[in-house]
């Protein structure tokens, strides 16, 4: 819609709304991480914190190694990112560009993966996981992970699109099926990769229950690994998990708002589809 | 091209690739020849820290062995990673956890017991012998009793005070404890908060078991030491089932709401609690009013199912076995054990603490004295394989009980029918 | 010469059979060995007593289905489950559309809006959930207190079997609406004007517009969002798990995935476990297959 200069203010106004209760956590908890005991037990409830009580922060600081989580989410995030849509890129040109035996039945298999809970195969994972002698390793925290059928049917959609008459004039100019990937499908597919890396990234930040049964030693712990077992350990100092929380999303939130023009943009030019 | 081949080849390869023949039965050592032992802890917070002080003592008294300590979570957290860990022998040389008998013994795993027998310094008979109870698993030890816990009544004396009740006189029986709580309710609310009540507890099942021993009435009943039964659906149990039911009829305590019950008393809106031993070093500090303890109130007679965990030891080879030893008898020197155990609130496990100086002047605070002198009423039933399922279902018929939804007898009988399905 | 090869009816060309193969076997030795293994692995156990406590793992057919399938609290988990998407994905669905409808106007501060309604999104669980049992403690949480200052009475959030699963799933819709929002928003903005201009000159009225034009032409996405709902919604476990253990108030919120993971890890019955994942496993594929029939007779597609 092209109405440059014409703010709408009704739309403002109900999402101004909607914004309030979105943030009101985040703001309860950027005050609640200032609170000293005596605020979070207080009857009836305070909802500004008496003093900066700067030391919760430095508490959570001193009881775990923060950075080295930060570090190791970021890390394993990363990586698992680059090789899931690696290999993804790969498979979703096989599924999407080329003629091979028993295409059909494998895609489905491979797309229908997306519906297992992961609950579901935890017990046999771990145990195959045990034998490659990978528990509490780097590498049992990616491998089991990297697979992803959602991000191999967003870039299969996306490679459909691109018009098979590009394909021929690659074909003439001497390429193979793996010339035209890079060539004619990597090149034209820009916005679908950084769409798919954008949730693959996202979702790989975000996991729980694999690296919880994983990872045992402390420097192998990941973001919200680390926070799980530091809230057990604060029990009911709620200042100072407030205060861990907040160290640990900040960084992400400030990145994300300088980011997301970028990742809407390319998102809507991936025309994501299903 | 080439590159993207390269990387297609690698990727399959560190899918493939990565079999490493990890043999676990000889002993892990650093880069300089010590044995480097792995221990899981299931202690939050300041507990935690006093444990951590211990391991860190056992690694500057030697130098032949270190151990890495690591924070395994919560009970419930511990329990679910040793579980796929022990069978994929990922386990650790040695943990302090809950229920340590049901991941060795239950295990055929009776490593430690040869420890135990032959070591002449270690002095079994030393410790408590119901705390021996508590680390059996069919009638055979399997673990070492370490921190040990009873359940004490904490009660908040700043609402005692301005009920009007005289907190020298201690609750004797539930009776009195009923009328002290109804009234604390009643006339105790000073902050006229809308969310404040009598008397509540953060461990249900434990805390109804112990009501049920000290009605006459045992938990489970074991024949011919691997098949136990559960008879809490017996007239006595009943009886116990029915006052529990009246707590929450007359919105003394809140129904079913135990897992709020420590941050109720905590805020200040909770006059009594029954909490393990363990809240005592943490509470003290923490709790923004007067802190008083009473002793647990009876039904016919004063009885107290030890809570807490102990020390466990995983078969890794003779060699790591041995060395895994070595740290279970430092912690357990009777100087060690009781200073984690003043530090925390567990009780001491040695009967030679009481000798001990730190532990004589800590143990007469009031605190101290009341967790300490229930330990003469203590007792404990082997640990069973449905121990976990027997807990999970005593708390579902208890809050069906508390929520009203059905009667005494009908929830026990309800409850020991499932539970015996379940064993079957 | 390019050479070929029938298979069925069909002829393909060596060459580019082996490229395609070569180029899939990342993924599929992953499926193969993180998937399709573990999952192989799980019908057997299904139908085994598998007890890691009792060492146990001997073959009994279908006796834990039989149990299963006389179990309350696994067919309660099973009404809770579906209770769960039905309640949570039309809120979410109506809510997210609505929101990427309103961002998709020219409103100030946009980005800044936008960021904040997606921020929910990239928060550990862990973290998010914590701040909310705090909000719906019903001594010291801020909800009650609101209610309190209307002049309403309390409630027992997640406590009371009336409303746990509930505030779950306000939880939950609030974690979750960035997302959606976000894949609304981009396939807005991926309409192309010239079919919002033509209904213009044709006279159509904005509510014309958007239920005529923009919501067809809209509909993949919805379909897409409508599909990843009901699969997610299937594998919800977290939030349910922090919030109320042992699953909630009179087993109220013990969905599906609850009830797999206390089976095998709270009861060591892996076999049980195993059997319930299965029943799970078909449901969802079950649903999957509806929602495709459904979507071929009412998906527009360009």
């Amino acid at each position: 819609m092209s109405k440059p200069h014409k703010h709408n203010w009704a739309a403002f106004t109900a999402l101004v709304a909607g914004l309030v209760v979105m943030i009101f956590p985040f703001v309860w908890m950027i005050l609640s991480a200032f609170k000293s005991k005596a605020d979070v037990y207080a009857y009836p409830p305070k909802w500004i914190p008496s003093g900066l009580n700067w030391e919760n922060f430095a508490r959570a600081f001193v009881m775990v190694p923060f950075a080295r989580w930060f570090l190791n989410s970021l890390l394993v995030s990363a990586a698992m990112t680059f090789l899931q849509v690696g290999s993804a890129i790969f498979a979703a040109y096989a599924f999407s560009k080329m003629r091979f035996p028993f295409k059909g039945a494998i895609y489905l298999v491979v797309i229908s993966t997306m519906l297992l809970p992961q609950i579901l195969t935890i017990i046999p994972m771990f145990l195959l996981i045990a034998k490659l002698g990978l528990v509490d390793s780097y590498g049992g925290l990616i491998l089991p992970e990297l697979f992803s059928g959602f991000t191999i049917l967003l870039l299969q959609q996306y490679f459909m699109a691109i018009p098979d008459d590009l394909m021929h004039a690659a074909r003439i100019d001497g390429c193979g099926p793996l010339g035209c990937l890079r060539h004619v499908v990597i090149p034209n597919s820009g916005a679908a990769i950084a769409t798919a890396s954008f949730f693959s990234f996202l979702g790989h930040w975000r996991s729980y229950l694999w690296p919880l049964i994983v990872v045992n030693s402390t420097k192998l712990r990941t973001l919200p690994i680390g926070l799980k077992y530091l809230i057990t350990e604060s029990s009911n100092d709620y200042q100072v998990m407030m205060a861990a929380s907040v160290m640990a999303i900040m960084p992400v939130l400030i990145a994300f708002v300088f980011t997301e023009k970028r990742f809407i943009r390319s998102i809507t030019l991936s025309g994501l589809k299903a | 091209m080439s590159r993207r081949l390269i990387l297609a080849s690698l990727l399959a390869l560190v899918t493939l690739g990565f079999v490493s023949a990890a043999d676990n039965r000889a002993a892990v050592r650093t880069p300089d020849g010590k044995i480097k032992l792995t221990l899981w802890f299931a202690l939050a917070g300041a507990n935690g820290d006093a444990f951590k002080a211990q391991v860190d003592g056992f690694n500057k008294s030697q130098d032949k062995v270190v151990v890495e300590p690591i924070f395994s979570g919560s009970y419930a957290d511990t329990a679910t990673k040793i579980v796929p860990a022990l069978e994929a022998k990922a386990e650790p040389n040695v943990a302090l956890m809950a229920a340590g008998p049901l991941y060795t013994g239950a295990y055929k795993n009776w490593a430690i017991l040869d420890y135990i027998n032959s070591d002449k310094d270690f002095n079994k008979d030393d410790i408590f012998p119901g705390m021996w109870e508590y680390s059996k698993f069919d009638g055979k030890i399997c673990a070492v009793p370490y921190n040990i816990s009873t359940p004490v009544l904490f009660y908040n004396k700043d609402i005692l005070a301005a009920a009007g009740i005289d907190a020298s006189k201690a609750p004797v029986t539930w009776a009195d404890l009923y009328t002290m709580a109804k009234k604390a309710q009643a006339d105790g609310n000073k902050n006229k908060s809308d969310d404040f009540w009598g008397f509540d507890m953060s461990d249900a099942p434990w805390l109804f078991k112990a009501m049920l021993s000290q009605n006459g009435n045992p938990v489970v009943e074991t024949k011919e030491q691997t098949t136990t039964i559960p008879v809490y659906d017996r007239a006595d149990a009943v009886e116990v089932a029915t006052f529990w039911k009246k707590l929450a009829d007359d919105k003394v305590m809140p129904q079913a709401q135990h897992a709020n019950a420590e941050k109720r008393f905590l805020a200040g809106n909770l006059a009594f609690i029954v909490a393990s031993s363990s809240r005592i070093g943490r509470w003290t500090t923490d709790a923004k009013f007067g802190l008083g303890a009473f002793t647990l109130p009876r039904f016919k007679k004063a009885s107290i199912p030890l809570g807490g965990g102990g020390l466990v030891l995983f078969d890794k080879g003779k060699e790591a076995n041995d060395a895994s030893w070595l740290l279970i008898k430092y912690l357990m020197k009777v100087e060690n054990q009781a200073t984690f155990a003043m530090a925390t609130g567990y009780v001491p496990v040695r009967k030679s603490s009481v000798n001990v100086p730190s532990v004589k002047a800590v143990s007469e605070t009031p605190l101290y004295k009341i967790a300490l002198a229930q330990l003469k009423d203590s007792w404990a039933y082997w640990h069973f394989n449905e121990m976990g399922t027997m807990d999970l279902l005593i708390g579902q018929a208890l809050e069906r009980l508390e929520k009203g939804k059905q009667q005494p007898a009908e929830a026990m009988t309800a409850s020991v029918a499932e539970l015996k399905a379940e064993m079957q | 010469m390019i050479r070929k090869f029938r298979l069925g009816k069909s002829y393909y060309e060596w060459g580019e059979s082996a490229i395609a193969f070569f180029i899939l076997l990342p993924t599929l030795s992953l499926v193969a060995l993180f998937i399709l293994w573990p999952l192989v692995q799980v019908f057997y156990l299904s139908l085994t007593n598998w007890s890691l406590v009792k060492g146990t793992k001997d073959f009994i057919g279908l006796d834990n289905f039989r149990f299963l399938s006389k179990d309350p609290n696994f067919l309660k988990s099973i009404r809770t489950t579906f209770m769960y998407s039905f309640i949570k994905i039309p809120i979410d669905l109506v809510l997210a559309l609505g929101c990427a409808v309103l961002l998709d106007k020219a409103v100030p501060f946009r980005r800044f809006i936008r960021a904040s309604y997606f921020a929910p999104v990239i928060v550990p669980i862990v973290a998010s959930a914590l701040i909310w049992i705090w909000f719906y403690d019903p001594g010291i949480g801020p909800f009650n207190t609101i209610l309190k200052t209307l002049g309403l009475a309390p409630v027992n959030w997640l406590s009371d079997e009336r409303t746990a699963l509930l505030s779950i799933i306000i939880f939950a819709v609030w974690r979750g609406l960035g997302y959606d929002i976000l894949l609304f928003l981009t396939g807005l903005q991926g309409i192309s004007e010239t079919y919002v201009e033509a209904a213009r000159i044709d006279g159509a009225n904005p509510r014309q517009i958007f239920f005529r034009i923009k919501l067809p032409l809209l509909s993949p996405i919805v379909y897409f969002v409508l599909l990843m709902g009901v699969i997610n919604s299937f594998k919800v476990f977290t939030e349910i798990s922090v919030m109320t253990p042992n699953g909630g108030p009179l087993y109220s919120t013990g969905v599906m995935v609850y009830y797999i993971y206390e089976a095998a890890f709270t009861r060591g019955r892996f076999g049980r476990a195993a059997a319930a994942s299965v029943v799970l496993f078909a449901i969802v594929l079950a649903l999957t297959l509806v929602q495709k029939k459904i979507a071929k007779k009412s998906v527009f597609s360009e």
